[in-house]
């Protein structure tokens, strides 16, 4: 049981049957919700994330807290564009207010194509929030640092 | 036969989380220079001491003027509190 940071095989998939748009605005709803291992998940349950993960799961997700829901807080997305000749995406940072939240990584999803996985993101190690802040904050966009690049 | 082949990444990203109220000064101040500028380890010593100090002075600027963006900002909570006659909570408001 653990979490691997990996683009999800069956969101590679997707791309090639235009199941995803990212563009701002108009596009698709993507959501990211927070996950926990050694049993820290609502009900006792530990998440298991990685590359085979093909959509939203509850399992091992975080309890409600503060401005978290389970569900996770919903993604801005920003336009898809290119540098050289590599493509990328990226979102807004994200914050969770008044929140205890003990969290070993998350799952980005699209919420507007059955809960379809993207990505599942390793914070290498538990982060913790007590009735505080817990902010994510997406790399820099640009052709060598964005959070999704097809390079 | 013919293919072409591309590579799907995705990056990690970094967690910032504060305890019994929101992120400080400092925490904001990192994340606003992690977007503005990173130097890369590879850089010629020269060029590199130069990015630093030069990005040493940007997040001095910050800090300060992140800083007092808060301050200022809690001074107008404080006088609106003030002026709907909460006059303790504005002083608790004013205090942080």
């Amino acid at each position: 049981m653990a979490i691997t940071q990996a683009m999800c095989t069956s969101f590679k998939t997707q791309l090639l049957t235009g199941t995803h748009n990212f563009t701002n605005g108009t596009g698709n709803t993507f959501k990211l919700a927070l996950y926990a291992i050694g049993g820290g998940g609502k009900s006792s349950t530990t998440a298991t994330l990685g590359a085979s993960t093909t959509a939203f799961t509850t399992t091992g997700e975080v309890a409600s807290s503060g401005s978290y829901t389970t569900g996770g807080g919903t993604l801005t997305n920003v336009t898809p564009t290119f540098g050289g000749t590599t493509a990328f995406t990226d979102f807004s940072d994200i914050s969770f207010t008044t929140a205890t939240i003990t969290a070993r990584g998350a799952l980005i999803y699209n919420s507007s194509a059955t809960n379809a996985a993207v990505a599942a993101l390793d914070f290498s190690a538990d982060k913790t929030s007590t009735a505080g802040t817990f902010t994510i904050q997406f790399p820099t966009a640009n052709a060598t640092g964005a959070i999704i690049r097809i390079a | 036969m013919f293919s072409v082949s591309s590579g799907v990444q995705v990056q990690a990203v970094n967690v910032m989380t504060s305890n019994e109220g929101g992120l400080d000064t400092e925490q904001i101040t990192q994340l606003a220079m992690d977007k503005i500028m990173t130097v890369a380890d590879s850089a010629p010593p020269a060029i590199k001491d130069q990015a630093e100090a030069f990005r040493s002075s940007i997040e001095n600027a910050l800090k300060h003027y992140i800083e007092l963006a808060r301050r200022e900002e809690r001074a107008t909570i404080a006088h609106r509190m003030a002026k709907a006659g909460q006059k303790e909570m504005a002083d608790l408001v004013r205090r942080i």
